[in-house]
Parts: structure tokens; sequence; C-alpha cells
């Protein structure tokens, strides 16, 4: 016997009150009146002890109640061999059943479910058992239950998801529940394909002691015959004919088997009819690639499949995508007057590159422009020339604040007044010379989207050009400075005007104060900045399944005013409606299914869906498997995850005991019981009292 | 049952007490003075058709009442007596001293009493009894004489009875007596706290007298049973004296001590022919009177 809660036994001193309540004799205040005292005149005079028990019962029952209520309050439970024996049988037992696409390889996900119920059948009966539905994620409905009915409806009803395999979530809550657990035995049964791709996730994961992991696999002992192949992903070349965009779909597909694969059939689908069926050639573990004929697009988005014959895992057969109208963004560039051409060469042949987006490129000089001039576009490049005054320059003003985009390349001719325009980052001083080898970029911020496409190794490096002059900066306090010299001054500053953004490059953007120009960086960096600035995000073509989408980021969406403010209608590839408005997850989405979704304007039904494309992560396609009792002792400590024989029972906690005995509750229905004795006996007595006055 | 339409003190004619003495005669024992034909035994030899007893003859008696048989017999002359039913006077001593006043049961034995009284009084009237009424306590409180048209006084006289002060015996049982010249049925109701030997002594007169007395001895439970738990005061309702007691010491002497005095009481009535009764106002009071009647009745028959 033991007690969680010892210091509540001073609560026993309470069962004084009674008794100095008993010993307590009332003297009435009040005077009887009787009709005569001649008999009581008669008895001979006696005085007698007042303090004395009186009503032993109800002392007795009001001890008994108070004494219960404070035992209970200590929690008492007790540790008895006898006890501990009847309970070494139970167990904590957690079936972690792996629901990833790959497990609808063949008949897998069919015999790991009456694995599963195999196991749920054999669980002794005070063992409690919880199902935990793992891909990427884990789902455990049923916790910790002795409900068999329940565990097996849950196995029965689980169908295979579009997620990829991933242990250490599962094998985590598997944790969690073993270690809240006031069992003695502890087992954990891992139904899976055990697919190499998703061990890594379970690094970290360690069971407590003494917990049982036995590995059920069911892949087949000899994997030699396990073919499959995926559409591992499509590329789109867009191309211009008779001012009609087209765009040529091009699929990869994979051949994960040791056998090749003559004529394979692919299909592709466009807007849900079939366009062209072609034959290819697939390698022993080996990739191929398909070119389809180009499609003409029209104005809106259009849906798409390619799909290969179905095979032993058809999830992976197939992928979908959007295809959208090519993006254009419009640039303003602004030149000198004088040898305007030679300044914009670099600029506009680096523009002029470039299919996604496009850029629309206008021309113009800083004597010639004018407010007309800024009607439609999103970016003005203003280069080697000082800013517009008068109107053209209030109209420059206005079309920041609105939300276009100024890149301000600096330049033997920008000169910019004291009282000129106020849209740059920073005060432009006069240009400074590197003698030498000149001057290098000596700072990049690559967290910024402008250089972010930099920040990868081998992937361009802006501080091999050389700068021969550049203009000294002097930034503002909220300016950012996203690039420096090797000398401390800014190079490439940032400022925010209203809704637009100012870019201010210290440097000329051709060759004649630097060579930046001439180097491979030149075109993805000028690309990069014209598209930061005209906020441009090229739309997707398709999600991975289990993404989450914040639908309201969606630019590309329904009508004009896009996804924001409309109230959605979001219909999964099942034909399933998701509720998009759920609390503070308003305008997301879980992608869990593989296939389009259609997003509907609940508004206005005549308005095209917007279609959303999502694939199975194709990692899950590599059946490739790992040994079972590898991931067993990784996650147990012990060789193929079995317990130690050796090993002590796991020693049940006093608070596990406690909880799982809870005298505490008997205890407290018992006193309360006793009180409520108390009362009807008190009752009884004051009745009796009060009557024989 | 509307008691504005009745007379004051009729709600003690409980209407269930009457059906069940109903079926009784209340039979004197004694021959008592009388005008009217009755049940009772008149004390004188009358008119009526039962044969009493033969007397000689006196100068001056009805020739009518000659036996001629007897005469034949003896060659003396005897005149037939005959006695005579006749009705009777019925008077309630009632006791209203302050000790009546005390109920534990919600009824007061001053109530019980005028219940009792109410009932028999009642009944008498309908046996064309006279009834009268001497309530007391130190001295005579009320007295209405007894007559066969005092049924509403009576009553009324019971309703307003207060007990306000305290009582004794001896006095007012002795100026009743004056009250009481014809023989008749006295009804004595009371507490009897008092010596028991003082209380007949107070009774016999009206013994002496010729009276059939009966004593109706009310009591309340408590005063039999002493059921007190807690200590405190008791205070006297007569002498207003307090006294500090622990009941449950004292119970058990007081119990036998009250049980000595009743059995006394009884005992001592019985010796001077004195119906007596114990009531308890516990006890239901069509049954108390239908059990007093009974054993009136039965000592009747014995007599």
């Amino acid at each position: 016997m033991g007690l969680l809660a010892p210091l509540f036994l001073l609560g026993l001193t309470a069962l004084a009150v009674p008794v100095i309540i008993h010993m307590i004799q009332r003297e009435r205040k009040e005077v009887i009146e009787f009709p005569s005292l001649m008999f009581i005149r008669k008895i001979p005079f006696h005085s007698f002890r007042r303090q004395r028990i009186r009503h032993w019962f109800l002392l007795l029952l009001r001890c008994a109640a108070l004494a219960l209520l404070v035992f209970a309050f200590t929690r008492p439970f007790i540790r008895s061999p006898a006890l501990a024996a009847v309970t070494a049988g139970a167990g904590e037992v957690v079936i972690l059943l792996d629901r990833s696409y790959s497990m609808g390889y063949g008949d897998r996900w069919q015999r790991a479910k009456e694995e599963a119920l195999d196991v749920i059948n054999g669980l002794a009966a005070d063992d409690r058992a919880t199902v935990i539905l793992f891909d990427s994620g884990a789902e455990a409905s049923a916790r910790s239950t002795t409900n068999r009915a329940s565990l097996t409806g849950l196995v029965n009803d689980a169908e295979v998801s579009a997620g990829v395999t991933r242990y250490g979530p599962a094998l985590k809550l598997a944790e969690g529940i073993f270690e809240g657990s006031d069992l003695p035995r502890l087992e954990a049964v891992l139904i899976s394909d055990f697919q190499r791709a998703g061990v890594e996730s379970a690094n970290g994961v360690r069971f407590p002691d003494g917990t049982e992991l036995r590995p059920v696999s069911v892949m087949p002992d000899d994997l030699s015959g396990t073919a499959n192949v995926s559409v591992a992903g499509v590329l789109f070349q867009r191309e211009y004919f008779s001012g009609r965009e087209r765009v040529v779909v091009t699929a990869r597909l994979t051949n994960r088997g040791d056998e090749p694969i003559d004529d394979l059939e692919v299909g592709f689908e466009m807007d849900g009819r079939e366009v062209e069926m072609l034959t290819a050639d697939l390698p022993p573990n080996g990739s191929a690639t398909v070119d389809f004929a180009a499609v003409t697009l029209g104005d809106a988005p259009m849906t798409g499949a390619v799909r290969v014959e179905r095979d032993a895992l058809p999830t992976d057969d197939v992928f979908y995508f959007v295809v959208s109208p090519g993006q254009v963004v419009t640039v303003l560039l602004i030149g000198n007057a004088r040898g305007a051409g030679e300044a914009n060469l670099f600029l506009s042949r680096a523009l002029g590159i470039g299919s996604s987006p496009a850029f629309d490129i206008r021309t113009t000089t800083i004597d010639t422009f004018n407010a007309s001039d800024l009607a439609g576009r999103q970016v003005v490049i203003l280069n080697d020339a000082p800013p517009p005054v008068g109107q053209a320059g209030l109209a420059l003003r206005e079309f920041v604040e609105n939300g276009g985009g100024l890149f301000v390349a600096s330049g033997e001719r920008s000169v910019w007044p004291q009282d000129g325009l106020d849209l740059l980052p920073g005060r432009l001083g006069p240009p400074t010379d590197r003698d030498g080898r000149g001057g290098s970029v000596g700072f990049v911020d690559y967290s910024h989207p402008v250089f972010e496409l930099f920040s990868a190794p081998r992937s361009g490096d802006v501080t091999t050009a050389r700068f021969f002059r550049y203009r000294s900066v002097e930034p503002y306090d909220t300016t950012a400075v996203l690039a420096r010299f090797d000398d401390d001054s800014p190079a490439l500053t940032e400022r925010q005007v209203g809704d637009g953004r100012v870019l201010l490059w210290a440097s000329t953007v051709n060759s004649f104060w630097n060579d930046l120009a001439l180097k491979p960086v030149f075109l993805p960096f000028v690309h990069r900045l014209t598209e930061y600035l005209a906020a441009y995000t090229p739309p997707t073509a398709w999600f991975s399944a289990g993404q989450v989408l914040n639908l309201t980021e969606q630019q590309v969406g329904l009508g004009e005013g896009g996804l924001v403010g409309a109230d959605y209608v979001v219909m999964s590839p099942s034909g399933e409606r998701i509720p998009v408005d759920v609390g503070d997850r308003t305008g997301f989405i879980d992608l869990d299914e593989q296939g389009l979704y259609e997003v509907h304007d609940a508004n206005a039904a005549e308005v095209q869906p917007l279609n959303l494309a999502v694939n199975v992560d194709l990692s899950e396609s590599d059946l490739t498997a790992v040994d079972p009792d590898e991931l067993a002792s990784a996650v147990t400590g012990r060789v193929g995850g079995e317990r130690d024989s050796s090993a002590p029972v796991r020693e049940v906690s006093a608070e596990a005991l406690e909880r799982r005995q809870a005298f505490w509750w008997y205890l407290l229905v018992s006193a309360f019981c006793l009180f409520v004795a108390e009362t009807v006996v008190s009752n009884r007595l004051s009745r009796t009292t009060l009557s024989a006055d | 049952m509307d008691t504005a339409q009745i007379t004051p003190g009729s709600r003690f004619v409980d209407p269930k007490v009457l059906a069940r003495i109903g079926s009784l005669d209340l039979l004197a024992r004694t021959v008592v003075d009388g005008f009217i034909n009755g049940l009772h035994k008149a004390p004188y030899l009358g008119v009526s058709i039962d044969f009493a007893e033969h007397r000689g003859y006196m100068p001056g008696d009805d020739i009518r009442f000659i036996d001629w048989r007897v005469f034949a017999r003896t060659d003396r002359f005897y005149v037939k007596q005959f006695e005579a039913d006749t009705n009777t006077n019925f008077s309630v001593l009632f006791d209203v001293s302050r000790s009546m006043n005390f109920g534990s049961k919600g009824i007061t034995k001053l109530d019980y009493g005028r219940f009792l009284a109410a009932c028999l009084t009642y009944f008498c009237t309908k046996q064309r009894d006279r009834v009268g009424i001497v309530t007391f306590d130190d001295d005579i409180v009320a007295r209405v004489p007894p007559s066969a048209k005092h049924l509403e006084v009576v009553l009324h006289t019971l309703d307003r009875i207060q007990a306000g002060r305290p009582g004794s015996f001896e006095r007012p049982l002795f100026k009743a007596t004056e009250f009481f010249k014809r023989r008749g049925i006295l009804l004595v109701i009371s507490d009897f706290y008092d010596e028991p030997q003082v209380v007949v002594d107070a009774l016999k007169p009206l013994r002496y007298g010729g009276n059939d007395v009966m004593v109706f001895h009310v009591l309340d439970p408590a005063e039999i049973d002493f059921p007190y738990d807690d200590a405190t005061s008791f205070q006297d309702l007569e002498t207003e004296r307090k006294m500090p007691v622990v009941p449950e010491k004292l119970r058990e002497q007081y119990r036998q001590l009250i049980q000595e005095h009743i059995s006394t009481l009884s005992k001592l009535c019985g010796q001077n022919r004195i119906d007596y009764a114990l009531f308890n106002t516990a006890q239901s009071l069509d049954h108390a009177l239908f059990q007093f009647l009974a054993m009136r009745a039965k000592l009747s028959r014995m007599r």
C-alpha cells in the first residue's frame, strides 16, 4: 500500500472536529415550560459530568466519512506482487500502418490490413491498442483503447493516401503513447513496405526501454521482379506561332525495374481530352523523355495530364499539370537623349531573352518621356539619365506609389539635383574611380529575392565583375542596402515608396563603368531584378500532395480580383467539398489527394474555376526497401527490436498504479454515501429532539 | 363544517366521536332524581313498568297500587312500587389551571379536555339529561347549572375557557359540592397535579353527595415519557419556578414517579367508587371515550 500524496494525511486532524462537537454538551438557552415540576423536585439532586460522547453512531459516521475523504485525497494505491502478476500480461500495443501510396503496389495494402487485423484479433483482453495510420504525417484516431470494434473499423476503413512514407512522425507519436502508458508491456507493430526513403525521418526516435518493435513487412522477399514506371514530371517549352502562344510538353519517364520496357504507351491529355498517344522505350533503372506535339494555348489556363500504362503501382503512372498562358512583364526603358542606344544595349538585349516571363520593352529618352508612356508599364528603368521633371516627374512618382517598380542605373549623366524627384533610396553622390583592377562587389544579401538565385554554389557570382567607376550613395535610414562594393560603398539599395519599389544601382548596366554586363550573371541578375520590381510570381503548374496552399496568395485567380475576398468552394479530385473557412485556417486547403482540384467562386458561377494540379512525391516511387530489423534496431536500441527476455519487467510508476487502480474514486463515493447517511441520521435525531421540545 | 352557522363550542362535538360512542348506553349507576323519563334509573320509585318492590300500605297511598294477590296470600295490604326511568344531571368539572395549557403534540390538555367534555355533554343531551359545567382553577371560574337547555351554554363556556392561573382541588371542589344538591353524574377533567390523597379527599364530598363521579386524568405524552435530552432549565407552568434539569439522568426516576402517581390515584379512586380513566392526548379521542364508556357499562352491570 502506498500513498501518492501522503501530506494529505494531515487532514486526519480534522477528525477531532466531530469528536469535539460530540463532546460538547449543549445546554439549551431556551427554557422548557413544563406543567409541573412536582415529580422532578422529588428526585434527589445530582450533579453530572457534562463532557461526554453522545450519539456514538453519528460520531462514527462523521469520523468515517472524514477519514475516507482524507484518504481519498492521499490517492492510495496497492503495490502488491499479486496485483503485479495480474497486470503483467497487460500491454500497450501500437499498430503503425503505412498508408503511403507505395502501399498500393499490387496487393500490399490488402496484406497490410490483414496483418493489422490479425494483430488486433490477437490482443489479450486487458491489452490496450492504438492504430496509427501514417504516410508523411501520422494520425491516431482510436488512441489506447480496448475497443476492438473501433480498431477493426478503423483498419477496414483506411485507404491508401497520396502521401509518401515518413516513419519519423508515426514513431514519435507511438513514442508519446508509450511514454504516457502505465501498462508494463509495450509493443509496437510496424506494418509497412519499409522504403528506404522514409527511414531518415526516424532519426532521433527512441522508444522507452523494454519496448518491443515488431516489424511486419509486406514486401516480397525477392524484389527482383518489382517493376515500376512513373511519370517523373513535365517540362514546358513556350513558343509563339502566328501571334499565338504554343507550348510543347515534354514528359520525363522513369523505370525503376531491372527489366527494360519497350513500347510503353504514353498518353497526353489536355483539358480532359486525349491529344496524343506515343510510345517510349525505357532502359532498366533508367529514364526517358517524350515530346508531345505543340499545343496552342488560349487565354485561360489549361489542365493536362500525362499517363503511362497502368502497372502494379498506378498512383505514379499519371502526372497532372496546369499550363497557364505566358506572363509578360512590361518595361519602359528611359535612356539619355545622347547615346541611349549604346547605353541601353546590354539591358534591352538581356530583357529581350526569356519566355517565362517574357519582357515587353518600350524604349524612350528622358527628353521625350511623358506621363502617357507609363500606361500599361510595370517597371520603369531610368538608365544613366537625370530624373524627369515637371508633370512627367510627378507622373513617375505616382506610378511608383501605385505599385510600379523603378530601377535607376547610375552613370555619367545621372545627376540627381537636391530638389529633384524624391524617389531614390539615398543621396546620389559624385562618381568614384577605382584604379588598377577596379573594385568589386564585396557584400551581397543573398536572402533578397534579387540575389536569392545566386545563393547556391556555382549558381553565379556577382563578385567577379570589376567596377572601375561608380557613384557614391548615401543611403537613408529606411533604405535597405542589398549589395556593397568592396570599399563598403552601397552598390544596390532599395526603397519602398508607397506600394512600389525603387532600386538604385550605383554603377552602369553596360560596359562603360564595369564589366558586369559581360559576365554570365548579368542576364539572370537583370531578369530577377526586373521580375522583383514587377512583383512577378510565376504560376505554379503543379503542387505536391501534402502541401498546404494559401488560396489568398494565389495571384492567378478567379476573375480580375483573384481569390482575395472571394467565397471559395473547393472540390477535391474525389469530388469532395473542402471547407475553406475553418477557424483561423480560412483560405488554407490541404492538398491531400492526387489529381485536379477546382476552386470555384461561390458568388460568380459563370467564372471558370481555378484548377490546381496535385501530384504525388515521386520519391515514393522508389520502392527500394530497407531491412526492417535495421529500422527496429535503430528505434529500440536492440537488435531486431525484440524484447530482451532477461530485462526486468517494466516497473510501473506509482502514479500509473494509482491512476489505474483509482481507489480514490471509491473512497470518495463511500465518503459521499456516509455523508448522506450522516445527514439522514442527524436530521432524524434533530427531529426527535425538536419534537420532544 | 361551517362554524358560523352553529353554536360556539359545537366544534368540540366531533360527529365521528359520537358515532363511536352512540352504540353504547351511558347508564347511570346510581339512582338519580329526574323529571323526564329516560334510561337512567330514578332514585325514587315511580310510574315505570319495571316492578321494584312491595311496601306496606300506609294511609294515603293510592289504593290502585295495592297488590291484591299478595293480600290474598298474606291477608295484609302491600302496595307495589315500580322503578321509574328518568334523566339525570350531568356536570363537568373542568380544571382550567395553567398546567392544562401544556401540549407537546400540537394539542394541549385543555383542548383535549374540551373535546371530551363537549362530546359527553352532547351525548348526555341526546339522552335528555340535563347538562352543566363548572370550571375551576384555584377557585370556581365559571358555572353553568345543569339544565336540559344548557347545551349551547356549556359549549359556549368550553369555548371561552382560558387557562391562566395556578390550580388546586380542595377549595374549588369543596365549593362545587354546594352546587350539586341533586344527585347526578359528575365528570372531573384535570391533570391532577397534586398528591393523590389530596385529590381524592377533594372528590369525596362530591361522591358522598350521591353523585356518580368520573375522573378523567388527562396527560400529555411528554409528561408520561419525559423524552427530553439536552440539559436545560425547566419552568413550572403554575408556579413559574425554574429548575436546571438533565433530563436523561432524571428520566427513569421521573417515569417511575409519574406511574406511581397514576397508579395511586387510580387505586384511591377505586376505593372510593370513583371511576378513573387516564387519557393520553396522543390517543385518539373517540378511542379513549369508547374505552372508557365500555368500562363504565361493565362496571354498571357488575353493581
